[in-house]
Protein backbone atom coordinates (compact mmCIF):
# COMPACT_ATOMS: atom_id res chain seq x y z
CA UNK A 1 0.00 0.00 0.00
CA UNK A 2 2.85 2.36 1.11
CA UNK A 3 4.34 1.44 -2.24
CA UNK A 4 1.87 2.40 -4.50
CA UNK A 5 1.04 5.92 -2.73
CA UNK A 6 5.22 6.69 -3.45
CA UNK A 7 5.36 5.10 -6.71
CA UNK A 8 2.37 7.56 -7.33
CA UNK A 9 3.57 10.51 -5.93
CA UNK A 10 6.92 9.82 -7.45
CA UNK A 11 6.00 9.50 -11.30
CA UNK A 12 5.88 13.05 -12.28
CA UNK A 13 9.09 14.32 -10.48
CA UNK A 14 10.41 11.36 -12.72
CA UNK A 15 9.01 12.77 -15.98
CA UNK A 16 10.24 16.30 -15.43
CA UNK A 17 12.87 16.36 -13.66
CA UNK A 18 14.88 13.17 -14.32
CA UNK A 19 14.31 12.25 -18.09
CA UNK A 20 17.37 9.78 -18.45
CA UNK A 21 16.34 8.25 -15.38
CA UNK A 22 13.25 6.50 -17.50
CA UNK A 23 12.28 2.98 -16.25
CA UNK A 24 15.46 1.31 -16.84
CA UNK A 25 16.93 -1.04 -14.05
CA UNK A 26 19.28 0.88 -11.97
CA UNK A 27 18.60 3.58 -14.70
CA UNK A 28 20.97 6.33 -15.44
CA UNK A 29 22.90 6.34 -18.59
CA UNK A 30 25.32 4.02 -19.03
CA UNK A 31 29.03 5.76 -19.10
CA UNK A 32 31.21 5.00 -22.16
CA UNK A 33 33.98 3.73 -19.81
CA UNK A 34 31.68 1.01 -17.76
CA UNK A 35 29.82 0.49 -20.91
CA UNK A 36 32.66 -1.19 -22.45
CA UNK A 37 33.90 -3.13 -19.29
CA UNK A 38 30.77 -4.62 -19.05
CA UNK A 39 30.55 -5.35 -22.75
CA UNK A 40 33.71 -7.47 -22.12
CA UNK A 41 32.65 -9.52 -19.43
CA UNK A 42 29.40 -10.17 -21.06
CA UNK A 43 31.61 -10.97 -24.33
CA UNK A 44 34.29 -12.93 -22.58
CA UNK A 45 32.11 -15.54 -21.27
CA UNK A 46 30.01 -15.64 -24.16
CA UNK A 47 33.49 -16.55 -25.64
CA UNK A 48 34.25 -19.08 -23.10
CA UNK A 49 30.81 -20.90 -23.48
CA UNK A 50 31.01 -20.65 -27.27
CA UNK A 51 35.06 -21.28 -28.63
CA UNK A 52 34.67 -24.59 -27.25
CA UNK A 53 31.74 -25.60 -29.29
CA UNK A 54 33.22 -23.81 -32.10
CA UNK A 55 36.37 -25.83 -31.10
CA UNK A 56 34.84 -29.38 -31.12
CA UNK A 57 32.81 -28.39 -34.25
CA UNK A 58 35.76 -27.70 -36.51
CA UNK A 59 37.91 -31.15 -35.10
CA UNK A 60 35.01 -32.75 -36.47
CA UNK A 61 36.40 -31.66 -40.15
CA UNK A 62 40.12 -32.45 -38.94
CA UNK A 63 42.51 -35.08 -38.81
CA UNK A 64 44.56 -35.39 -35.60
CA UNK A 65 47.82 -34.01 -37.25
CA UNK A 66 45.63 -30.27 -37.63
CA UNK A 67 44.07 -30.78 -33.91
CA UNK A 68 47.59 -31.82 -32.05
CA UNK A 69 49.56 -29.68 -33.74
CA UNK A 70 49.54 -27.84 -37.42
CA UNK A 71 46.30 -25.81 -36.56
CA UNK A 72 45.27 -26.38 -32.70
CA UNK A 73 42.91 -23.28 -32.69
CA UNK A 74 41.18 -22.27 -36.14
CA UNK A 75 38.84 -23.57 -38.47
CA UNK A 76 40.13 -26.50 -40.12
CA UNK A 77 42.27 -26.20 -43.69
CA UNK A 78 40.78 -29.18 -45.37
CA UNK A 79 36.97 -29.59 -44.68
CA UNK A 80 37.27 -34.05 -44.01
CA UNK A 81 33.70 -35.00 -44.15
CA UNK A 82 35.15 -38.49 -43.53
CA UNK A 83 34.96 -38.32 -40.10
CA UNK A 84 31.11 -37.40 -39.95
CA UNK A 85 31.09 -40.93 -42.43
CA UNK A 86 33.51 -42.87 -40.11
CA UNK A 87 30.80 -41.67 -36.92
CA UNK A 88 27.89 -42.47 -38.89
CA UNK A 89 29.14 -45.99 -39.92
CA UNK A 90 30.50 -47.41 -36.65
CA UNK A 91 28.85 -45.48 -34.28
CA UNK A 92 24.77 -46.75 -34.25
CA UNK A 93 23.39 -43.16 -34.34
CA UNK A 94 20.50 -44.31 -35.96
CA UNK A 95 19.48 -46.70 -33.39
CA UNK A 96 20.63 -44.53 -29.96
CA UNK A 97 18.41 -41.60 -31.62
CA UNK A 98 15.49 -43.75 -32.12
CA UNK A 99 15.75 -44.80 -28.49
CA UNK A 100 16.24 -42.26 -26.91
CA UNK A 101 13.32 -40.46 -28.85
CA UNK A 102 10.80 -43.70 -27.82
CA UNK A 103 11.70 -43.10 -24.07
CA UNK A 104 11.87 -39.46 -24.28
CA UNK A 105 8.25 -39.27 -25.87
CA UNK A 106 6.61 -42.12 -23.80
CA UNK A 107 8.25 -40.64 -20.23
CA UNK A 108 6.75 -36.85 -21.41
CA UNK A 109 2.99 -38.51 -22.39
CA UNK A 110 2.64 -40.36 -19.46
CA UNK A 111 4.54 -38.19 -16.93
CA UNK A 112 2.05 -35.20 -17.86
CA UNK A 113 -0.60 -37.45 -18.20
CA UNK A 114 -0.68 -38.79 -14.51
CA UNK A 115 0.89 -35.25 -13.27
CA UNK A 116 -1.93 -33.54 -14.52
CA UNK A 117 -4.78 -35.68 -12.78
CA UNK A 118 -2.57 -35.43 -9.66
CA UNK A 119 -2.43 -31.69 -9.76
CA UNK A 120 -5.89 -30.91 -10.55
CA UNK A 121 -7.50 -33.21 -8.06
CA UNK A 122 -4.89 -31.34 -5.09
CA UNK A 123 -5.83 -28.12 -6.76
CA UNK A 124 -9.38 -28.02 -7.19
CA UNK A 125 -10.99 -31.11 -5.34
CA UNK A 126 -11.77 -30.75 -1.58
CA UNK A 127 -10.66 -33.35 0.23
CA UNK A 128 -9.20 -33.60 3.32
CA UNK A 129 -6.07 -35.33 2.49
CA UNK A 130 -5.43 -33.52 -0.55
CA UNK A 131 -2.67 -31.44 1.31
CA UNK A 132 -0.91 -34.06 2.86
CA UNK A 133 -1.22 -35.93 -0.57
CA UNK A 134 0.74 -32.96 -2.34
CA UNK A 135 3.56 -32.92 0.26
CA UNK A 136 4.10 -36.26 -0.05
CA UNK A 137 4.31 -36.04 -3.46
CA UNK A 138 7.09 -33.18 -3.54
CA UNK A 139 9.10 -35.36 -1.63
CA UNK A 140 10.67 -36.44 -4.93
CA UNK A 141 12.02 -33.35 -5.98
CA UNK A 142 14.79 -34.22 -2.67
CA UNK A 143 15.53 -37.45 -3.33
CA UNK A 144 18.76 -37.75 -5.64
CA UNK A 145 18.30 -40.49 -7.80
CA UNK A 146 21.44 -42.86 -6.78
CA UNK A 147 20.01 -43.15 -3.31
CA UNK A 148 17.77 -45.77 -4.73
CA UNK A 149 20.08 -47.32 -7.06
CA UNK A 150 20.08 -50.81 -5.89
CA UNK A 151 16.43 -51.37 -4.52
CA UNK A 152 15.26 -50.08 -8.13
CA UNK A 153 17.44 -52.36 -9.97
CA UNK A 154 16.11 -55.07 -8.18
CA UNK A 155 12.27 -53.47 -8.23
CA UNK A 156 12.96 -53.46 -12.43
CA UNK A 157 13.91 -57.06 -12.21
CA UNK A 158 11.46 -58.34 -10.03
CA UNK A 159 8.47 -57.03 -12.65
CA UNK A 160 10.66 -58.88 -15.08
CA UNK A 161 11.17 -55.00 -16.86
CA UNK A 162 15.23 -55.31 -17.01
CA UNK A 163 16.80 -54.73 -20.45
CA UNK A 164 13.24 -53.19 -21.99
CA UNK A 165 12.34 -49.71 -22.66
CA UNK A 166 10.04 -49.68 -19.39
CA UNK A 167 13.48 -50.20 -17.43
CA UNK A 168 13.94 -46.68 -18.04
CA UNK A 169 10.53 -44.81 -18.89
CA UNK A 170 9.07 -46.22 -15.09
CA UNK A 171 11.62 -44.27 -13.37
CA UNK A 172 12.08 -41.69 -15.18
CA UNK A 173 8.49 -40.86 -15.03
CA UNK A 174 8.11 -41.44 -11.67
CA UNK A 175 11.14 -39.25 -10.23
CA UNK A 176 9.21 -36.33 -12.57
CA UNK A 177 6.16 -36.45 -11.26
CA UNK A 178 6.86 -34.45 -8.16
CA UNK A 179 8.30 -31.67 -10.22
CA UNK A 180 5.66 -31.61 -12.63
CA UNK A 181 2.76 -32.26 -10.25
CA UNK A 182 4.01 -29.19 -8.36
CA UNK A 183 4.23 -26.80 -11.37
CA UNK A 184 0.70 -27.96 -12.27
CA UNK A 185 -0.52 -27.46 -8.74
CA UNK A 186 0.54 -23.93 -9.31
CA UNK A 187 -1.18 -23.50 -12.30
CA UNK A 188 -4.37 -24.70 -11.18
CA UNK A 189 -4.78 -22.57 -8.09
CA UNK A 190 -4.22 -19.50 -10.64
CA UNK A 191 -7.64 -20.55 -12.89
CA UNK A 192 -10.63 -18.36 -11.50
CA UNK A 193 -13.15 -21.12 -9.43
CA UNK A 194 -16.28 -20.35 -11.30
CA UNK A 195 -15.24 -22.59 -13.91
CA UNK A 196 -16.66 -25.83 -12.61
CA UNK A 197 -19.15 -24.31 -11.19
CA UNK A 198 -20.73 -23.23 -14.09
CA UNK A 199 -19.52 -26.53 -16.05
CA UNK A 200 -21.29 -28.20 -13.07
CA UNK A 201 -24.82 -25.95 -13.93
CA UNK A 202 -24.85 -27.26 -17.42
CA UNK A 203 -24.58 -30.94 -15.99
CA UNK A 204 -21.25 -31.67 -17.01
CA UNK A 205 -19.42 -34.52 -15.01
CA UNK A 206 -16.08 -33.78 -13.21
CA UNK A 207 -14.63 -35.69 -16.00
CA UNK A 208 -15.98 -33.89 -18.72
CA UNK A 209 -14.94 -30.51 -17.25
CA UNK A 210 -11.45 -32.07 -16.84
CA UNK A 211 -11.26 -32.51 -20.03
CA UNK A 212 -12.85 -30.29 -22.05
CA UNK A 213 -12.67 -26.97 -19.45
CA UNK A 214 -9.47 -27.62 -17.39
CA UNK A 215 -7.30 -29.20 -19.54
CA UNK A 216 -7.24 -26.42 -22.71
CA UNK A 217 -6.22 -24.12 -19.59
CA UNK A 218 -3.29 -25.53 -18.97
CA UNK A 219 -1.76 -26.06 -22.55
CA UNK A 220 0.84 -23.16 -21.87
CA UNK A 221 2.06 -25.15 -18.76
CA UNK A 222 2.20 -28.82 -21.16
CA UNK A 223 4.29 -27.09 -23.63
CA UNK A 224 6.77 -25.83 -21.25
CA UNK A 225 6.72 -28.94 -19.34
CA UNK A 226 7.02 -31.57 -22.40
CA UNK A 227 9.97 -29.47 -23.25
CA UNK A 228 11.77 -30.14 -19.61
CA UNK A 229 10.70 -33.34 -19.49
CA UNK A 230 11.80 -34.21 -23.17
CA UNK A 231 15.34 -32.44 -22.29
CA UNK A 232 15.37 -34.67 -18.74
CA UNK A 233 14.91 -37.90 -20.39
CA UNK A 234 16.99 -37.13 -23.73
CA UNK A 235 19.95 -36.74 -21.17
CA UNK A 236 19.57 -38.91 -18.29
CA UNK A 237 22.62 -40.92 -18.05
CA UNK A 238 22.91 -42.54 -14.10
CA UNK A 239 19.84 -44.16 -14.92
CA UNK A 240 20.25 -45.62 -18.09
CA UNK A 241 23.41 -46.67 -17.29
CA UNK A 242 22.74 -49.02 -14.10
CA UNK A 243 19.35 -50.46 -16.26
CA UNK A 244 20.63 -51.08 -19.92
CA UNK A 245 23.15 -53.46 -20.31
CA UNK A 246 21.44 -54.77 -23.74
CA UNK A 247 23.73 -52.58 -26.66
CA UNK A 248 20.79 -52.09 -29.25
CA UNK A 249 18.45 -50.63 -26.25
CA UNK A 250 20.61 -48.01 -25.29
CA UNK A 251 20.02 -44.30 -25.60
CA UNK A 252 22.44 -42.10 -26.76
CA UNK A 253 24.41 -40.53 -23.70
CA UNK A 254 25.33 -44.42 -23.24
CA UNK A 255 25.77 -45.16 -26.75
CA UNK A 256 28.06 -42.24 -27.60
CA UNK A 257 29.89 -43.43 -24.33
CA UNK A 258 30.59 -47.02 -25.88
CA UNK A 259 31.79 -45.11 -29.05
CA UNK A 260 33.98 -42.58 -27.57
CA UNK A 261 36.01 -46.07 -26.20
CA UNK A 262 36.51 -47.35 -29.43
CA UNK A 263 37.66 -44.30 -30.65
CA UNK A 264 39.27 -42.93 -28.30
CA UNK A 265 42.37 -41.79 -30.41
CA UNK A 266 40.41 -40.56 -33.10
CA UNK A 267 39.73 -36.84 -32.13
CA UNK A 268 37.87 -36.10 -35.55
CA UNK A 269 35.60 -38.99 -35.71
CA UNK A 270 34.83 -38.46 -32.01
CA UNK A 271 34.33 -34.64 -32.62
CA UNK A 272 31.69 -35.56 -35.58
CA UNK A 273 30.12 -37.68 -33.40
CA UNK A 274 29.55 -35.69 -30.06
CA UNK A 275 28.38 -33.12 -33.18
CA UNK A 276 25.72 -35.31 -34.38
CA UNK A 277 24.77 -36.56 -30.85
CA UNK A 278 23.79 -32.48 -30.27
CA UNK A 279 22.29 -31.57 -33.07
CA UNK A 280 18.49 -32.88 -31.70
CA UNK A 281 18.54 -30.82 -28.44
CA UNK A 282 20.32 -27.47 -30.28
CA UNK A 283 17.81 -27.77 -32.92
CA UNK A 284 15.22 -28.05 -30.10
CA UNK A 285 16.33 -25.21 -28.37
CA UNK A 286 17.30 -22.41 -31.03
CA UNK A 287 13.40 -23.19 -32.46
CA UNK A 288 12.02 -23.59 -29.02
CA UNK A 289 14.28 -20.92 -27.04
CA UNK A 290 11.93 -18.76 -24.87
CA UNK A 291 10.16 -21.99 -24.31
CA UNK A 292 13.58 -24.35 -23.09
CA UNK A 293 14.30 -21.29 -21.21
CA UNK A 294 10.90 -21.41 -19.20
CA UNK A 295 10.46 -24.55 -19.19
CA UNK A 296 14.05 -24.88 -17.14
CA UNK A 297 13.03 -21.76 -14.71
CA UNK A 298 9.96 -22.54 -13.77
CA UNK A 299 11.36 -24.21 -10.70
CA UNK A 300 11.27 -20.65 -9.45
CA UNK A 301 7.66 -21.19 -9.28
CA UNK A 302 8.18 -24.09 -7.32
CA UNK A 303 9.28 -23.89 -3.51
CA UNK A 304 6.90 -24.85 -1.48
CA UNK B 1 -26.01 -35.70 -2.23
CA UNK B 2 -24.97 -39.18 -0.63
CA UNK B 3 -24.77 -40.41 -4.47
CA UNK B 4 -22.64 -37.28 -5.09
CA UNK B 5 -20.42 -37.78 -2.70
CA UNK B 6 -19.21 -41.22 -3.46
CA UNK B 7 -19.08 -39.91 -7.28
CA UNK B 8 -16.65 -37.53 -5.55
CA UNK B 9 -14.69 -39.99 -3.80
CA UNK B 10 -14.42 -42.06 -7.04
CA UNK B 11 -13.43 -39.08 -8.80
CA UNK B 12 -10.41 -38.32 -6.57
CA UNK B 13 -9.28 -42.03 -6.58
CA UNK B 14 -9.60 -41.94 -10.79
CA UNK B 15 -7.17 -38.67 -10.45
CA UNK B 16 -4.48 -39.04 -7.96
CA UNK B 17 -3.89 -43.21 -7.35
CA UNK B 18 -2.25 -43.50 -10.91
CA UNK B 19 0.49 -41.28 -9.74
CA UNK B 20 0.94 -41.83 -6.17
CA UNK B 21 0.91 -45.73 -7.06
CA UNK B 22 3.50 -45.35 -9.41
CA UNK B 23 5.60 -42.73 -6.94
CA UNK B 24 5.27 -44.77 -4.05
CA UNK B 25 6.61 -48.13 -5.61
CA UNK B 26 9.53 -46.76 -7.62
CA UNK B 27 10.68 -43.85 -5.12
CA UNK B 28 9.46 -43.55 -2.06
CA UNK B 29 9.25 -47.69 -1.44
CA UNK B 30 13.08 -48.01 -2.34
CA UNK B 31 14.23 -44.88 -0.35
CA UNK B 32 13.02 -46.96 2.48
CA UNK B 33 14.32 -50.34 1.63
CA UNK B 34 18.08 -48.19 1.10
CA UNK B 35 17.57 -47.53 4.82
CA UNK B 36 16.63 -50.77 5.83
CA UNK B 37 19.16 -52.78 3.45
CA UNK B 38 22.14 -50.33 4.65
CA UNK B 39 21.72 -52.32 8.17
CA UNK B 40 21.74 -56.08 6.50
CA UNK B 41 25.20 -57.78 5.31
CA UNK B 42 24.44 -58.59 1.83
CA UNK B 43 26.12 -59.15 -1.57
CA UNK B 44 22.75 -59.35 -3.47
CA UNK B 45 22.68 -63.21 -4.04
CA UNK B 46 22.78 -64.77 -0.68
CA UNK B 47 21.25 -64.42 2.38
CA UNK B 48 21.03 -61.07 4.01
CA UNK B 49 21.75 -61.13 7.55
CA UNK B 50 21.36 -58.58 9.82
CA UNK B 51 24.25 -56.46 11.61
CA UNK B 52 22.82 -52.98 12.90
CA UNK B 53 25.48 -50.23 12.19
CA UNK B 54 28.45 -52.42 11.46
CA UNK B 55 28.30 -50.54 7.77
CA UNK B 56 28.10 -47.27 9.01
CA UNK B 57 31.23 -48.42 11.45
CA UNK B 58 32.67 -49.42 8.42
CA UNK B 59 32.12 -46.53 6.41
CA UNK B 60 33.30 -43.91 8.74
CA UNK B 61 36.08 -45.32 9.51
CA UNK B 62 37.09 -46.25 5.10
CA UNK B 63 39.25 -43.54 4.27
CA UNK B 64 37.42 -43.49 0.71
CA UNK B 65 34.04 -42.29 2.81
CA UNK B 66 36.00 -39.41 4.15
CA UNK B 67 37.67 -38.19 1.31
CA UNK B 68 34.33 -38.69 -0.87
CA UNK B 69 32.32 -36.67 1.66
CA UNK B 70 34.96 -34.05 1.13
CA UNK B 71 35.16 -33.96 -2.68
CA UNK B 72 31.37 -33.76 -2.18
CA UNK B 73 31.19 -30.72 -0.64
CA UNK B 74 34.26 -28.98 -2.88
CA UNK B 75 32.08 -30.02 -5.38
CA UNK B 76 28.80 -28.19 -4.00
CA UNK B 77 31.26 -24.94 -3.09
CA UNK B 78 32.55 -24.84 -6.55
CA UNK B 79 28.81 -25.12 -7.88
CA UNK B 80 27.80 -22.18 -5.19
CA UNK B 81 30.76 -20.18 -5.70
CA UNK B 82 30.55 -20.19 -10.07
CA UNK B 83 27.09 -20.64 -10.53
CA UNK B 84 25.51 -18.43 -8.56
CA UNK B 85 28.40 -15.90 -8.10
CA UNK B 86 28.59 -15.44 -11.94
CA UNK B 87 24.83 -16.04 -12.56
CA UNK B 88 24.03 -13.22 -10.60
CA UNK B 89 26.47 -10.94 -12.09
CA UNK B 90 25.49 -11.56 -15.68
CA UNK B 91 21.95 -11.86 -14.71
CA UNK B 92 22.62 -8.05 -13.19
CA UNK B 93 24.14 -6.85 -16.39
CA UNK B 94 22.03 -8.07 -18.79
CA UNK B 95 18.73 -6.78 -16.83
CA UNK B 96 19.91 -3.32 -17.63
CA UNK B 97 17.90 -1.97 -20.11
CA UNK B 98 20.86 -0.43 -22.39
CA UNK B 99 22.32 -3.47 -22.81
CA UNK B 100 22.03 -4.59 -26.55
CA UNK B 101 22.48 -7.99 -27.70
CA UNK B 102 20.18 -9.26 -24.76
CA UNK B 103 19.54 -12.20 -26.51
CA UNK B 104 22.69 -13.20 -28.30
CA UNK B 105 24.13 -13.49 -24.57
CA UNK B 106 21.33 -15.30 -22.86
CA UNK B 107 21.44 -17.98 -25.60
CA UNK B 108 25.40 -18.14 -25.64
CA UNK B 109 25.01 -18.65 -22.07
CA UNK B 110 22.10 -21.22 -22.06
CA UNK B 111 23.20 -23.00 -24.69
CA UNK B 112 25.85 -26.14 -23.31
CA UNK B 113 22.70 -26.63 -20.79
CA UNK B 114 20.87 -28.75 -23.66
CA UNK B 115 23.89 -30.63 -24.45
CA UNK B 116 23.98 -34.14 -23.40
CA UNK B 117 26.81 -34.21 -20.28
CA UNK B 118 28.44 -37.14 -21.92
CA UNK B 119 28.85 -34.45 -24.65
CA UNK B 120 29.84 -32.10 -22.95
CA UNK B 121 31.87 -34.52 -20.44
CA UNK B 122 34.06 -36.33 -23.27
CA UNK B 123 34.54 -32.09 -24.86
CA UNK B 124 36.30 -31.02 -21.76
CA UNK B 125 38.17 -34.07 -21.47
CA UNK B 126 39.87 -33.70 -24.72
CA UNK B 127 40.09 -29.66 -23.23
CA UNK B 128 41.92 -30.71 -21.05
CA UNK B 129 43.89 -33.36 -21.84
CA UNK B 130 47.80 -33.09 -20.99
CA UNK B 131 49.86 -33.37 -24.02
CA UNK B 132 47.38 -32.34 -26.67
CA UNK B 133 44.36 -30.57 -24.66
CA UNK B 134 43.01 -27.02 -25.71
CA UNK B 135 43.67 -25.72 -22.39
CA UNK B 136 48.01 -26.70 -22.17
CA UNK B 137 47.96 -25.63 -25.86
CA UNK B 138 46.42 -22.46 -25.04
CA UNK B 139 49.05 -21.49 -22.56
CA UNK B 140 51.66 -22.70 -24.63
CA UNK B 141 50.31 -19.91 -27.77
CA UNK B 142 50.73 -17.47 -25.15
CA UNK B 143 54.20 -18.17 -24.62
CA UNK B 144 53.43 -19.06 -20.91
CA UNK B 145 54.88 -22.14 -19.28
CA UNK B 146 52.21 -22.86 -17.07
CA UNK B 147 50.67 -26.35 -18.26
CA UNK B 148 49.03 -28.62 -15.88
CA UNK B 149 47.75 -32.06 -15.88
CA UNK B 150 44.32 -30.83 -14.86
CA UNK B 151 43.02 -34.26 -14.22
CA UNK B 152 45.28 -36.68 -13.17
CA UNK B 153 47.21 -34.36 -10.60
CA UNK B 154 45.98 -34.78 -7.29
CA UNK B 155 45.33 -30.91 -6.61
CA UNK B 156 43.34 -30.04 -9.14
CA UNK B 157 41.05 -33.50 -10.26
CA UNK B 158 38.44 -32.68 -7.98
CA UNK B 159 38.02 -29.05 -9.00
CA UNK B 160 38.41 -29.50 -12.76
CA UNK B 161 35.64 -32.10 -12.99
CA UNK B 162 32.86 -29.93 -10.39
CA UNK B 163 34.34 -27.05 -13.19
CA UNK B 164 32.74 -29.09 -16.01
CA UNK B 165 29.67 -29.56 -14.04
CA UNK B 166 29.33 -25.83 -13.14
CA UNK B 167 30.45 -24.40 -16.35
CA UNK B 168 27.25 -26.32 -18.13
CA UNK B 169 24.54 -25.40 -16.38
CA UNK B 170 25.83 -22.05 -15.36
CA UNK B 171 22.67 -21.30 -17.49
CA UNK B 172 20.04 -22.71 -15.33
CA UNK B 173 21.21 -20.25 -12.60
CA UNK B 174 21.32 -17.80 -15.14
CA UNK B 175 17.72 -17.83 -16.15
CA UNK B 176 16.07 -18.62 -12.31
CA UNK B 177 18.08 -15.01 -11.09
CA UNK B 178 17.79 -12.82 -14.57
CA UNK B 179 13.53 -14.05 -14.85
CA UNK B 180 13.60 -13.11 -10.81
CA UNK B 181 15.46 -9.74 -11.57
CA UNK B 182 13.01 -8.72 -14.67
CA UNK B 183 9.77 -9.42 -12.23
CA UNK B 184 10.83 -6.79 -9.96
CA UNK B 185 8.69 -3.51 -10.39
CA UNK B 186 10.63 -0.62 -11.57
CA UNK B 187 9.32 2.00 -9.57
CA UNK B 188 11.40 0.14 -6.79
CA UNK B 189 14.40 1.30 -8.91
CA UNK B 190 12.73 4.68 -9.92
CA UNK B 191 12.52 5.51 -5.61
CA UNK B 192 16.19 4.67 -5.07
CA UNK B 193 17.29 6.81 -8.49
CA UNK B 194 15.64 9.95 -7.19
CA UNK B 195 16.69 9.49 -3.93
CA UNK B 196 20.51 9.74 -5.72
CA UNK B 197 21.63 6.16 -5.74
CA UNK B 198 23.95 4.61 -8.02
CA UNK B 199 22.76 1.39 -9.64
CA UNK B 200 25.60 -0.88 -7.62
CA UNK B 201 23.75 0.34 -4.42
CA UNK B 202 20.40 -0.19 -5.34
CA UNK B 203 21.10 -3.63 -6.81
CA UNK B 204 22.82 -4.24 -3.69
CA UNK B 205 19.53 -3.03 -1.37
CA UNK B 206 17.04 -3.60 -3.26
CA UNK B 207 17.74 -6.08 -6.16
CA UNK B 208 19.75 -8.55 -4.26
CA UNK B 209 17.31 -9.12 -1.00
CA UNK B 210 14.25 -9.08 -3.24
CA UNK B 211 15.68 -12.70 -4.98
CA UNK B 212 15.67 -13.87 -1.05
CA UNK B 213 13.39 -16.83 -2.30
CA UNK B 214 15.15 -17.68 -5.96
CA UNK B 215 18.59 -17.55 -3.88
CA UNK B 216 16.86 -19.90 -1.59
CA UNK B 217 16.30 -22.04 -4.84
CA UNK B 218 19.24 -21.67 -6.79
CA UNK B 219 21.19 -22.59 -3.28
CA UNK B 220 19.40 -25.67 -2.62
CA UNK B 221 19.80 -27.48 -6.46
CA UNK B 222 23.70 -26.37 -6.48
CA UNK B 223 24.29 -27.74 -3.33
CA UNK B 224 22.06 -30.54 -3.53
CA UNK B 225 23.16 -30.71 -7.30
CA UNK B 226 26.95 -31.07 -6.21
CA UNK B 227 26.39 -33.75 -3.68
CA UNK B 228 24.83 -35.78 -5.49
CA UNK B 229 26.57 -35.26 -8.89
CA UNK B 230 28.14 -39.03 -10.25
CA UNK B 231 28.07 -38.67 -14.26
CA UNK B 232 31.07 -36.29 -14.73
CA UNK B 233 32.83 -38.25 -12.09
CA UNK B 234 32.08 -41.65 -14.00
CA UNK B 235 32.56 -40.18 -17.25
CA UNK B 236 35.81 -38.15 -17.10
CA UNK B 237 37.90 -39.42 -14.13
CA UNK B 238 36.36 -43.07 -13.33
CA UNK B 239 36.85 -41.92 -9.24
CA UNK B 240 40.87 -41.64 -10.40
CA UNK B 241 43.19 -40.52 -10.00
CA UNK B 242 43.43 -43.71 -7.62
CA UNK B 243 40.41 -42.44 -5.42
CA UNK B 244 40.85 -38.80 -5.55
CA UNK B 245 37.50 -37.85 -7.41
CA UNK B 246 35.89 -40.58 -5.57
CA UNK B 247 32.40 -39.15 -4.42
CA UNK B 248 29.26 -40.96 -2.30
CA UNK B 249 27.97 -41.46 -5.47
CA UNK B 250 30.74 -43.05 -6.71
CA UNK B 251 31.62 -44.84 -3.86
CA UNK B 252 27.65 -46.02 -4.13
CA UNK B 253 28.24 -47.13 -7.92
CA UNK B 254 31.36 -49.12 -6.92
CA UNK B 255 30.58 -50.56 -3.80
CA UNK B 256 26.64 -51.85 -5.30
CA UNK B 257 27.92 -52.44 -9.04
CA UNK B 258 31.52 -53.65 -9.19
CA UNK B 259 31.77 -55.16 -5.58
CA UNK B 260 28.18 -56.14 -5.26
CA UNK B 261 28.50 -54.94 -1.26
CA UNK B 262 24.98 -54.03 -1.42
CA UNK B 263 24.46 -53.33 2.27
CA UNK B 264 27.79 -50.89 2.28
CA UNK B 265 26.24 -49.30 -1.01
CA UNK B 266 23.45 -48.87 0.79
CA UNK B 267 24.81 -46.95 3.99
CA UNK B 268 26.81 -44.58 1.88
CA UNK B 269 23.29 -43.94 0.29
CA UNK B 270 22.01 -43.16 3.42
CA UNK B 271 24.33 -40.86 4.38
CA UNK B 272 24.30 -39.13 1.06
CA UNK B 273 20.28 -38.71 1.54
CA UNK B 274 20.87 -37.41 4.92
CA UNK B 275 23.01 -34.69 3.90
CA UNK B 276 20.32 -33.70 1.05
CA UNK B 277 17.99 -33.70 3.64
CA UNK B 278 20.38 -31.35 6.37
CA UNK B 279 21.17 -29.04 3.73
CA UNK B 280 17.57 -28.58 2.21
CA UNK B 281 16.06 -27.79 5.80
CA UNK B 282 18.81 -25.96 6.71
CA UNK B 283 19.03 -23.50 3.48
CA UNK B 284 15.32 -23.28 4.11
CA UNK B 285 15.03 -22.56 7.97
CA UNK B 286 18.14 -19.50 7.32
CA UNK B 287 16.79 -17.85 3.91
CA UNK B 288 13.41 -16.12 3.01
CA UNK B 289 11.35 -16.68 5.36
CA UNK B 290 8.83 -14.77 4.87
CA UNK B 291 7.71 -14.69 1.01
CA UNK B 292 8.14 -11.62 -0.93
CA UNK B 293 5.11 -9.92 -2.39
CA UNK B 294 5.31 -6.81 -4.81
Amino acid sequence: MKGQQDHQGYVPVSRTAAPTHRRGVAGGRLRRVSGIALYTLLSFYAFCNLYPLFWMVSNSFKNNQEIFVRNVFGLPRIWRFENYIKAWQSFNIFLYFKNSMIVATATVVITLMLSIMFAYATARMSWKLSSIARIYMSIGMFVPVQVIFIPLVLLIRDFHLSNSYLALIVPYVAFQLSFCSIVFYGFFRTLPPELEEAAAIDGANVYVTFYRIILPLVKPAIATLAIFVFLFSWNEFAIALIMISNNSLKTLPLGLLLFQGQFATDWGAMGASLALASIPTIVVYLLFGNEVEKALTVGSAVKG
Amino acid sequence: MLHNKLNDRIAIAVFTLPAVVLFTTVVVYPVLKTVYTSLLDWDGLSQPSFMMFGNYMRLFGDPDFHLAVKNGLIFAAVLVIYQIGLGSVFALILSNRRIAGKRFFRTAYFVPVVLSITVVCQLWLSIFNADRGLLNNLFHALGLTYRQSWLSSGKTAIVSVAFVNAWQYLGIHFSLIYAAIKSIPDHYYEAALIDGASSFTAHCKITIPLLAETYRFCLIIAITGGLKAFENMYIMTGGGPGNLTYTLTYLIYKAAFRMNQYGYACASASVLLLQCLVFTVLINRLIAHERVTY
